[in-house]
C-alpha cells in the first residue's frame, strides 16, 4: 500500500501489515539483530522528477505487496538544501536479495545502478559525517543547537553500533 | 565496448547537460580524467584537493566504490559507472 501523507517529508509504500506493528526488517521469519541489519540491509537509490516516481511507485506497489520488496520511501519534495533538484526514492531490501529487485526496478526503467547499505548511510548521519554536517549547516544552528543534535545523532544511531545482538527498531520518520 | 557513465539529472549541469558519456580507461580515476577533458571542471566536483572523493558517491556496476578500490578500482569493457549526489546516499 501507498501511504502519502502530506505532513511527511517522505511517501511510503509498505505491506498492510505493518500497520499492525509488523516489520519489515524480517529474514526467513526471524526479526533482523542490529548487527545483521549493518551487515546486509541497505537500498536501491532512484532519482528521478516526482511524477516519474509517482508512476513507478505504483507499478512496484504490487511486488511489496507480495512481499518482493520489503519497503520503499520516496522524496515529496527534493532536498534542495543538500544539492539535489530531484526527488530520490530509497528502495529497501536485505543484501542477499538486492539482485531479484534489481531485475524488478530495470525491468520498469531504472538505469543508474547505486547500492547503498544501511551502514554507509548512519556513518554518514553520525557526528563528523558528511551528511550530518551539511545538514547542519543549511540549518544555520547555533552552536548549542548544532551540538545537541550530534548528541542525538550519536545517541540513536550509535546504540545500532554499539549494541548489534539486540533485534532492530526502526525509528519513526 | 566502452565503460557506460550514467550521470542522473542533478548532476547533469556539471556534464553539460548529457546524462550518459562513454569512455575507455583502466581504472574509475582514468575514467574522470577522460570526463574532465570532455567537461572541463567536473573533476574537482568529484574529488578533492586530496584526491578523496566527495560532493558525490559513485558506483561499479551498483557497489559504491567505498567498498572496492575507491578511485583506484579497475573496470572492463562493458562496466557502468553512476554517478549520484552524495546527498542522495541518505
Amino acid at each position: 500500500m501507498i501511504q502519502d501523507n502530506p505532513e511527511s517529508k517522505f511517501i511510503f509504500i509498505f505491506h498492510p501489515k505493518i500497520m499492525l506493528g509488523k516489520k519489515y526488517t524480517i529474514r526467513n521469519g526471524q526479526e533482523m539483530t542490529n548487527g545483521e541489519v549493518l551487515q546486509f540491509w541497505g537500498k536501491w537509490i532512484v532519482l528521478g522528477k516526482k511524477l516519474w516516481l509517482d508512476e513507478l511507485s505504483i507499478k512496484l506497489d504490487p511486488f511489496v505487496e507480495s512481499k518482493e520488496i520489503p519497503v520503499i520511501k520516496y522524496d515529496r519534495v527534493p532536498s534542495v538544501n543538500l544539492g539535489i533538484e530531484e526527488c530520490v526514492m530509497m528502495v529497501y531490501c536485505d543484501r542477499r536479495d538486492r539482485d531479484n529487485i534489481w531485475q524488478i526496478l530495470s525491468r520498469f526503467g531504472v538505469k543508474l545502478k547505486a547500492w547503498v547499505t544501511e551502514k554507509e548511510t548512519m556513518e554518514m548521519w553520525l557526528p563528523g559525517g558528511q551528511l550530518l554536517e551539511r545538514w547542519i549547516e543549511s540549518k544555520n544552528f547555533d552552536a548549542a543547537t548544532q551540538n545537541a543534535v550530534r548528541e542525538d545523532s550519536q545517541a540513536r544511531l550509535g546504540y545500532i553500533f554499539d549494541h548489534p545482538d539486540e533485534v532492530f527498531v526502526p525509528w519513526e520518520q | 565496448m566502452p565503460v557506460k557513465i550514467l550521470i542522473p539529472g542533478s548532476l547533469k549541469c556539471w556534464f553539460d547537460g548529457e546524462t550518459e558519456y562513454s569512455c575507455q580507461g583502466e581504472r574509475i580515476l582514468d575514467c574522470i580524467d577522460r570526463l574532465e577533458k570532455r567537461f572541463p571542471g567536473v573533476k574537482e566536483h568529484l574529488i578533492d584537493p586530496k584526491g578523496n572523493i566527495s560532493n558525490v558517491l559513485i558506483f561499479l556496476n551498483g557497489d559504491n566504490l567505498r567498498s572496492l578500490d575507491g578511485l583506484s578500482t579497475k573496470v572492463k569493457d562493458g562496466d557502468e559507472i553512476s554517478i549520484i549526489p552524495l546527498a542522495a546516499g541518505g
